[in-house]
C-alpha cells in the first residue's frame, strides 16, 4: 500500500503533536515537515515542496475519527 | 444562495458532477510539464450515510491521482473493524441549475477511494461536502434541493 512509511512516521510523531489537535500534519518519508491550520494549506505546501513525489497529509487527532460509509457493497482493498 | 432542484428516481438523488485534480496538484503537474488531465464527468449519489465523499478508483485513475492521505473507514463489509483506505486530493464541481448559476465547487477536497461503479455511480457526495449546504429531501415528490 502507498504511504506506509509516511503513516508510520505520523504515528511515531503523534505524541509530539500534543496540543495541535485538529490541524494537519505534512509528512514526507520519515520527516514530519510541518503542521498547518487547514487541509488545503498542507496539500499546497506538499506539492510545492515535493511536487509529484509521495507525501502524506493527515489530521492530528488524539483518537482518530473513523469515517462511516453505509452504502459500500465491496470491501475496501 | 445558488441552488438546484433535482427530480430523482428509484436510484435516489444522483447528480452529474465533474472531478479533476485539486488546484495544487494541477499546478504541480504544469510545473513538472506533465499532461494535465481534463475534468471527468461522473454520476454521484448525494448520500447522508457517508461521513466523507468517496470516488471510484476508475475515476481517480483517469485523472492520474495518487494518494496523499489515509483514512480509517467503517462499512457494512468491514465487520465492525475499521480499515485503512487511501485518500486523494481532488477538485469537485456540481453544475448550477442554469449556465449563469455558479457551480457548487470545492477546489481541494479529500476523498476516499472505494469501488462504486458496480452500483452505476462513481461517487458518493458525503456529509463533508453537505456540511456547507442546505439539503431538502422531498420524498413525496421525489425532489431534492441543494443550496450552497
Amino acid at each position: 500500500m502507498a504511504l506506509e512509511k509516511e503513516l508510520e512516521t505520523f504515528k511515531a510523531k503523534l505524541p509530539e503533536l500534543n496540543g495541535q489537535e485538529g490541524k494537519f500534519a505534512l509528512v514526507h518519508g520519515d520527516q514530519l515537515v510541518d503542521v498547518f491550520g487547514t487541509y488545503e494549506d498542507a496539500i499546497k505546501e506538499g506539492y510545492k515542496l515535493f511536487q509529484l513525489d509521495p507525501f502524506l497529509v493527515k489530521q492530528i487527532q488524539a483518537t482518530e475519527q473513523v469515517q462511516f460509509i453505509t452504502r459500500l457493497l465491496v470491501a475496501p482493498q | 444562495m445558488p441552488h438546484f432542484t433535482l427530480q430523482f428516481g428509484a436510484e435516489g438523488p444522483v447528480v452529474t458532477a465533474m472531478i479533476g485534480p485539486s488546484g495544487p496538484r494541477l499546478l504541480a503537474l504544469v510545473a513538472a510539464k506533465r499532461p494535465v488531465p481534463t475534468m471527468v464527468q461522473i454520476r454521484a449519489l448525494i448520500d447522508t450515510g457517508a461521513t466523507c465523499t468517496c470516488v471510484d478508483p476508475s475515476v481517480l485513475k483517469q485523472i492520474g491521482s495518487t494518494p496523499t492521505g489515509k483514512a480509517l473507514v467503517h462499512t457494512p463489509t468491514t465487520a465492525g473493524v475499521p480499515q485503512q483506505v487511501d485518500q486523494h486530493d481532488i477538485s469537485l464541481a456540481i453544475p448550477g441549475a442554469t449556465p449563469s448559476t455558479p457551480p457548487l465547487a470545492v477546489p481541494t477536497l479529500a476523498v476516499t477511494e472505494h469501488v462504486l461503479a458496480v452500483q452505476g455511480i462513481q461517487a458518493l457526495i458525503g456529509r463533508d461536502v453537505l456540511s456547507a449546504c442546505l439539503l431538502t429531501y422531498n420524498g413525496s415528490m421525489n425532489l431534492v434541493t441543494l443550496c450552497y
